[in-house]
């Protein structure tokens, strides 16, 4: 063999050699990944509706996928019977009371049966074990309750869309405050007035604080009323004789309060004035019968005048005032 | 018209012919595996360089011009399982075939051809020398073993294109890329890309032989046979992966 066919059979080697260790590492690769060496549980559970779940998909078991579905066939009416291959060595962590559960890993994306649950107190699953399965949140439900979403979205918005409009025409409280000008310029007076107030109290305290601290620095009537000690004798004789005019005046009061009761007595001619309403409606009566009285006398002696008995004495004295009238006329004169 | 069926019939006869004699010479001792190896080096590694540049170009262009369409609906993290499924199930074996058939067909058919006019194969003959055995059965073997291995590498440098396109735009590790890649193709699509690379690689290594053998003498011969060898392969080879494609679907 020449060196030349030597290396030429070296290279076809190792093109060989290479080219199939390309396609050796892809199987393993692709075997590793999914899980075609390693040893398998046989796990089953039954479904109503598989929805479109596909031998081959894979399994989860906490986000981690641990198996992939071996077999769909049907078992009876609505019962779809699903095999599970499950990794050996994950299983021990899954335990015989986990749940499948029928998801997809993103929301496009393929099917995958999950399995949630399991409790520590129970053995790990077993060859050949049947799991409980859960109807879980499919896509659709998601959507369903999406779209009610949906809807109570719009009805808020709407409601907002018709508050605001309000605010803009000035409808009620809020309204009025940002779209009518009287109010906000009232409110901008009530504040500067508020202002001024707190302005006015600023300098009362700080008069309050100039008289504290003249009256610390012992000037003024009100040091001179506190520390003068013949002030404050003359003052307690003011107090002690105003005290005293105060005593007359309360016994005054006294009297007036005992007259004042009396007067709501009914055992003196006031209080009965007062206070009786029967006197009160009999003077009425008098007084009534007495102003009926004075007319009829009106008329008797109107009528009186007229008589011929009387009616010399009425004319003389007639004549007297005629008389007297032009007497005093001439007096003027 | 009578006699266009009757060529025709001869044809697949001599086709049929053809086939038995390399069927029987190939598992008949004595072996020629040094002159195996040479047509190997010939096909194989000669074609190496050509076939990985091809590969990487077509990967890289064919991730290249996916990405506007996925990009559409935001789907690009989707395109190392779209170049997987593409390269290793279709790609990888057809792109290998044809261009195995440009270079390797023609070298073989214009090969074959001239050796028949120079009637080198009816000296071969003379000297007790089995041309079935020593030219046809060795190029075919050849083809039908190397066209796999090269389609290995198209499928490798391929995805390392499509990864490298993706790695321009995208943040990608090369190690999520590939484990998308091997996530979305099952072990039944390496399995029909090796399939599909055998028959390929024996279908041109067939063909070209047959061309090149049966060339009509003189000087012509030679450019008419290598032309036939490269078109015949071709066609062949897209009517193979059509069936192909029907056999795996029907299988599953």
């Amino acid at each position: 063999m020449g060196t030349n066919e030597r290396k030429r059979s070296l290279t076809v080697g190792l093109f060989v050699l290479i080219g199939l260790i390309i396609l050796v590492a892809g199987i393993l690769v692709l075997g590793t990944q999914q899980n075609k060496f390693s040893k398998n549980l046989v796990v089953t559970t039954f479904f109503h509706d598989v929805k479109g779940l596909k031998v081959g998909n894979n399994v989860w078991f906490s986000g981690v996928k641990v198996g992939i579905v071996k077999e769909i066939t049907f078992q009876s009416v609505d019962d779809v019977k699903v095999v599970l291959h499950i990794e050996e060595k994950s299983s021990q962590f899954i335990r015989e009371d986990v749940m499948a559960k029928l998801g997809s890993d993103g929301l496009i994306g393929n099917a995958i049966v999950s399995l949630v649950g399991g409790s520590d107190n129970v053995p790990p699953i077993k060859n050949g074990d049947v799991i409980k399965s859960v109807t879980g949140t499919d896509t659709e439900a998601m959507f369903a309750t999406l779209q009610t979403n949906n809807e109570n979205l719009v009805e808020i918005t709407k409601n907002f869309a018709i508050l605001s409009q309000q605010m803009v025409e000035g409808k009620g409280t809020v309204g009025a405050l940002m779209t009518d000008s009287t109010v906000a310029l009232s409110l901008k007076s009530s504040v500067n007035s508020l202002n001024k107030v707190m302005a006015d109290a600023n300098r009362a305290s700080s008069n309050l604080a100039v008289l504290m601290n003249k009256l610390n620095s012992n000037q003024g009537l009100i040091h001179d009323l506190t520390t003068d000690t013949a002030v404050f004798a003359s003052l307690r004789e003011s107090a002690a004789q105003l005290q005293g005019v105060t005593q007359t005046a309360s016994a005054l009061m006294e009297n007036l309060n005992a007259t004042s009761e009396r007067l709501n007595d009914k055992d003196n001619a006031i209080g009965v004035l007062t206070n009786d309403p029967e006197a009160a409606a009999e003077i009425k009566q008098i007084l009534q019968n007495l102003n009926g009285s004075t007319a009829k006398l009106d008329e008797n002696m109107r009528a009186l005048q007229s008589n011929f008995l009387f009616r010399g004495y009425f004319r003389k004295q007639q004549k007297e005032q005629a008389k007297a009238t032009k007497d005093s006329l001439a007096d003027l004169k | 018209m009578g006699s266009k069926i009757e060529k025709l019939l001869i044809e697949f006869a001599k086709l049929h012919r053809f086939m038995m004699s390399f069927l029987r010479e190939a598992v008949s001792p004595p072996y020629e595996f040094k002159e195996i190896i040479r047509q190997c080096y010939e096909i194989g590694w000669r074609s190496f360089p050509l076939i990985s540049l091809t590969g990487f170009i077509v990967g890289f262009v064919f991730t290249k011009q996916s990405r506007p369409s996925l990009e559409e609906f935001g789907a690009t993290s989707w395109l190392p399982s779209l170049i997987s499924i593409a390269i290793v199930r279709a790609l990888a074996p057809l792109v290998t075939a044809l261009i195995a058939s440009g270079k390797v067909g023609s070298q073989i058919g214009a090969e074959l051809s001239s050796m028949n006019v120079t009637e080198q194969i009816d000296a071969m003959e003379v000297s007790g020398t089995n041309p079935t055995k020593f030219l046809i059965s060795t190029r075919i073997i050849a083809t039908t073993t190397m066209i796999p291995v090269l389609c290995f590498y198209v499928a490798g440098i391929g995805l390392l294109g499509g990864y490298l396109s993706i790695a321009s735009k995208d943040d990608l590790s090369i190690l999520a890329f590939f484990t998308q890649v091997f996530e979305s193709i099952a072990a039944k699509d390496i399995f029909a890309m090796v399939l599909r690379a055998v028959v390929f690689g024996f279908t041109i290594g067939f063909a070209s032989c047959y061309v090149g053998y049966y060339s009509s003498k003189g000087t012509e011969g030679v450019g008419k046979a290598a032309n036939k060898a490269v078109v015949s392969s071709m066609f062949l080879v897209f009517i193979e992966e059509l069936l192909i494609v029907q056999l795996l679907a029907i299988i599953g």
